[in-house]
């Protein structure tokens, strides 16, 4: 999978620290105990703003996907399909997520999944999900 | 205030691979031509309404662009594809509560260059991506397409929806387009074609999607009283609403499975005085075939999962009991936002349909989507003066 190269950004590094130890790390809202993507910034639910970075177990289950096509190239290449979807953690928040491993025709509303790391030579590791 | 208020005028430029001119030309274009159309100058104007597309152009400056002076209503408004629908109904308000007496609302857009290809056009795409966000764009998420795609998958999987019937859609949708000058594309379809289109993201064909287009559509909304008096039949605006469902990406999501035409259908109707079975045309946001069957769904034309073997059963196409998108829509015809079903609506009101016109054109329903089915807007339109 070539998806060129990913820095830090200052806001997200949690995220990458975690996912260098193959844990996904992601917000959450202690007050009033909900969860959130590493991107989130406050809790809409409770109108906090001081969201912590914690782990979550990485346990996920689909709640559905699409198999991405690219535009055929010039001389008529295709790249290859990318199998994305929308996953539930077993904490409660959705992700966008990159699903590994899987076979389109078989993926299904419920099917379990759990993260995982790949760690490039270059720049920061990114998150899959493969199925458990 | 009981007068209410209409559309007095329409104007729309070249639409589709137009070059060469600038959104803002493009919207003063339109402006112009909308005035023009109810029989007013410019100088007629004392409110404009303006919406721009992906863009970012243009804003309220158009107003100079156009020479207008002594305005009493100048605003820019963005609730995404919603925007058309809350645009009019900002401009009724205006009219009926004497803020204003004649107000322009306009879109533009020019996303396509001669050189790119129109699904580059809102593609952005880069060899190095930053933080969370940059990673999940690198895996995929930078597509609206892909978004929608989930949702669509969503409602097959939930609601047992059908690749032929979304295909439905497109060719029904087709079929109108054929019938209409102004539309890009007006070679008949058939399912076979939809299916055998190359896929852009499962389980969404090409010719499931909009396409892109350049250009700008203007109305002119008066009020009723004063609409008589001018050079076009009234189009009068008998009810709106809107619905931000403010889908939370956790637990119990309801994403593509519902969107807010179930909340701003019933409030658009009920100031309208109508019910869903008093609807004689629909002209719903089509970014996708997919947004037509849950929105025909949430407004209640048919029961919820229900919408593919509504779809299926003909009832959207020349002839059916619910002609929809009787110009092409975004998927055939043009693709103006929300000024696409609302110049369709004007048309098809006015009887200046031609060869497409529907036999009956009481009372015209037309929807806005905006964002990842996350804005919508609902307007209830009719040749006929409200209560009449
Ligand atoms: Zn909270």
């Amino acid at each position: 999978m070539e998806i060129g190269i990913l820095r830090r950004d200052g806001r997200t590094d949690p995220f990458f620290d975690g996912a260098a130890e193959d844990r996904l790390v992601i917000r959450r809202c202690e007050p009033c105990d909900h969860w959130y993507a590493p991107d989130q910034s406050g809790c809409p639910s409770c109108g906090g703003d001081e969201l912590v970075w914690a782990q979550a177990s990485g346990e996920a289950t689909l709640v559905t996907w699409t198999v991405l096509h690219g535009r055929p190239a010039a001389d008529g290449t295709v790249p290859p399909p990318a199998v994305l979807g929308l996953v539930e953690l077993a904490e409660g928040p959705w992700l966008n997520a990159r699903l590994d491993g899987v076979d389109a025709a078989a993926l299904r509303e419920g099917l379990a999944l759990r993260a995982s790391f790949v760690h490039p030579a270059e720049g920061e590791p990114y998150l899959l999900f493969r199925p458990v | 205030m009981g007068e209410g208020a209409a559309i007095a005028g329409l104007g729309m430029t070249e639409l589709g691979r137009v070059y060469g001119r600038s959104a803002r030309r493009l919207a003063a274009d339109a402006v112009r031509r909308a005035a023009a159309d109810a029989g007013l100058g410019p100088a007629d104007l004392d409110g404009l309404v303006v919406s721009h597309g992906l863009g970012g152009s243009p804003g309220i400056e158009l107003a100079d662009t156009l020479g207008l002076r002594d305005l009493r209503v100048l605003t820019q408004m963005n609730a995404f594809g919603a925007t058309a629908g809350a645009m009019i109904a900002y401009a009724a308000m205006s009219v009926t509560s004497g803020a204003a007496t004649t107000v322009a609302c306009v879109f533009a857009d020019a996303p396509l260059r001669p050189e790119r290809s129109s699904g580059a056009a809102y593609e952005r795409s880069a060899r190095e991506w930053h933080g969370y966000g940059g990673m999940t764009a690198a895996l995929g998420f930078r597509s609206v397409n892909a978004l929608y795609a989930l949702a669509a998958r969503r409602h097959m999987a939930r609601y047992g929806t059908t690749s032929e019937q979304f295909g439905a859609i497109a060719v029904s949708t087709r079929q109108w387009a054929t019938m209409n000058p102004l539309a890009q594309m007006r070679d008949p379809i058939t399912l076979a074609d939809h299916q055998n289109s190359r896929w852009v993201a499962e389980p969404l064909h090409l010719l499931d999607c909009c396409l892109v287009s350049n250009g700008a559509i203007a109305v002119v909304v008066t009020s009723a009283d004063r609409a008589r008096d001018l050079a076009r039949p009234p189009v009068h605006i008998w009810g709106w609403g809107q619905g931000h469902p403010g889908h939370r990406r956790e637990r119990g999501s309801e994403f593509g499975l519902t969107t807010g035409a179930a909340v701003s259908g019933p409030i658009a109707m009920k100031m309208a005085g109508v019910t869903v079975s008093d609807i004689d045309v629909c002209e719903l946001y089509d970014c996708y075939t997919y947004t037509v069957l849950v929105s025909l769904e949430d407004y209640g034309f048919c029961a919820k999962g229900e919408g593919g073997a509504f779809v299926e059963s003909g009832a959207l196409g020349p002839g059916g009991a619910l002609p929809t998108n009787t110009g092409g829509g975004q998927l055939s015809g043009y693709y103006m936002w929300g000024m696409t079903p609302l110049s369709e609506a004007v048309v098809q009101a006015r009887g200046d349909g031609g060869e497409r016109q529907v036999a009956k054109n009481d009372v015209i329903l037309v929807s806005g989507n905006g964002g990842i089915l996350d804005h919508h807007s609902t307007l209830i339109l009719s040749p006929h003066r409200k209560g009449a």
